[in-house]
């Protein structure tokens, strides 16, 4: 009985969200600026919601909780990184915006083209965006049926459902491009801050009397509240070149970059960049609740711990409250999803069928290639995902390392004139191959971040080729 | 355009979110009962806005 009435509250709030979402956009004639970027008529409150929406993923939720009840403080580099990500933001987003509206760029590779003029740099970043995004969609499936199956209190077959729960959001997305995404995630940016503020406020409250004697239980727990040891496994060493890394890669996936072009203008992106570290404080609820589980429910082990705070609200408060915040979970993984879908389709159709192969390059083609590689792309993740969800979690380990390999091309490109194609073909193809070796090594030195180490010779290399390389080019002419 | 202000506005938040972290790296003092490095790391993250706000302004753009 309890499994029908939280699972029906889920149930509610994806399909009240999808309905809401539908009946927000305006119908109006389908270009790809309109499908892909919006229009590039964001405001700076839409495009705050949305950048929240896509940014904070049932993956942040699920594994900052995890983290912090297995980790304890390594956890709290997530509250710190996505802070640096919005300073860099400030100097990179309003710059990425005007090349973007300046030369009707659409996509992330697009920038390559626009910047470096290498037609195989742009394909060579479409793939590397295709092969790290469809994990990330195959992850967040995961995420889904985890929510589902913790709504169901076990009973249902959870896999089913997110199957059903994704080919809706397929659906969605097929008929409302960006301005889709931008409106369920109204709708999921609100519900995710209730249920964050009940996780983890009350339950805190309703367990221990207040988040202060939760921690002091927890010391006399010896829970990790400090980071242990400089150099050592998720030591200070490594918490600094973590939050380096994933600062500096913050907006390097394929999906910021449509929310940036879709901005009205720069200024909307710098607001952006001012007022989004205050979204990032809700990380510290997540924190409590991770913290809470590990008091009131210890010794889980391995995947039930990303879960665990799940857990606590089955088993203690009615169901639903479990519906509600398996629900705002469950829109975390289908509205980022969304996102996902619309960078990786929009990529195929533009960069590689478009650019490469000289197919559909009509606007009216273009949209109806966009909608379909959505459709294609979205059924190939949920193929792997059916077949493989296990081993690709590996895959997924490296998706934010190799990613953030591109933010020399990026920052270099817009701050030094200096920089060559040359410079920074080396550096991605090296940083991208070195991320993947060292992590898939366990070369840790210094216990450094492997993407960070990476991102540094990344960084030097390019330097140099293009010091070396425009040299060559001034002593030529 | 004023850059070694807008420079170190900007580096101000980040240093103390990263190469800071070794030296706040305590239980103690305790803050409403949180340990002293998320309290670091909380405050840090609540006033980033100004530093950022503070940028906009010295370029003037509001």
């Amino acid at each position: 009985m309890s499994a029908v009435s939280s699972l029906g509250v889920v149930v509610a709030i994806v399909l009240g969200t999808v309905a809401f979402a539908l009946v927000s956009v305006r119908h109006m004639k389908m270009t790809p600026q309109e499908y892909i970027v919006g229009g590039r008529g964001f405001g700076a409150v839409f495009l705050w919601v949305l950048l929240a929406g896509e940014i904070y993923t049932s993956f942040t939720f699920l594994g900052a909780a995890g983290w912090t009840y297995g980790f304890g403080a390594p956890a709290f580099y997530i509250m710190a990184y996505g802070t640096v990500g919005y300073v860099l933001g400030y100097f990179l987003l309003p710059r990425l915006w005007k090349i973007g509206k300046e030369r009707g760029l659409l996509t992330a590779p697009d920038f390559f083209t626009a910047r470096y003029n290498s037609r195989n740099l742009a394909t060579f970043a479409s793939i590397v965006h295709i092969v790290a995004i469809v994990p990330y969609i195959t992850l967040q499936l995961s995420a889904l049926q985890t929510f589902l199956t913790i709504a169901g209190y076990g009973a249902i077959d959870a896999r089913l459902g997110a199957v059903l729960a994704f080919l809706l959001t397929l659906a969605f997305i097929f008929a409302t491009g960006l301005r889709g995404t931008a409106w369920s995630s109204i709708v999921k940016d609100a519900l995710v801050l209730g249920a964050l503020i009940f996780v983890g406020l009350a339950i805190p409250i309703h367990f221990f009397g207040s988040p202060a004697q939760m921690f002091d239980q927890l010391r006399a727990a010896n829970a990790h509240l400090t980071l242990d040891g400089t150099f050592s496994a998720k030591g200070t060493v490594w918490f600094i070149s973590t939050v380096l890394l994933t600062g500096i890669g913050f907006f390097m996936g394929p999906q910021s970059n449509a929310a940036v072009f879709s901005a009205k203008d720069g200024d909307v992106l710098r607001r952006n960049a001012v007022f989004l570290p205050v979204y990032q404080l809700i990380m510290l609820l997540v924190f409590f609740a991770g913290f809470s589980a590990f008091l009131v429910t210890p010794g889980l082990t391995g995947a039930a711990v990303d879960r665990s705070f799940l857990v606590l609200v089955a088993h203690y408060y009615p169901a639903w409250v479990l519906g509600f915040v398996c629900g705002a979970g469950a829109l975390c993984a289908l509205v980022p999803s969304t996102a996902l879908l619309l960078s990786v389709a929009s990529i195929s159709a533009k960069n590689l069928a478009g650019d490469v192969f000289g197919v559909a390059r009509d606007d009216q083609a273009r949209v109806l290639l966009t909608r379909v590689m959505v459709v294609v792309v979205g059924l190939f993740a949920l193929g792997l995902w059916l077949v493989y969800s296990r081993t690709l979690v590996t895959l997924l380990l490296v998706y934010y390392n190799a990613i953030s390999q591109f933010a020399p091309a990026y920052f270099l490109g817009f701050f030094w004139p200096r920089v060559t194609t040359a410079g920074v073909a080396t550096g991605l193809v090296a940083g991208i191959a070195l991320a993947l070796i060292f992590a898939v090594g366990n070369i840790t030195p210094f216990g450094l971040n492997p993407g960070f180490l990476a991102l540094c010779i990344n960084a030097l290399l390019t330097i140099s080729i293009s010091l070396l390389t425009s040299k060559s080019l001034a002593l030529e002419q | 355009m004023r850059t070694p202000i807008r420079i170190l506005l900007a580096a101000v938040p980040i240093v103390a979110l990263s190469i800071a972290i070794p030296f706040v790296n305590r239980d103690e003092p305790r803050i409403f009962g949180l340990p002293f490095l998320l309290a670091w790391i909380a405050w840090w993250v609540l006033i980033t806005p100004v530093f950022v706000w503070s940028i906009g302004r010295v370029e003037r753009r509001w």
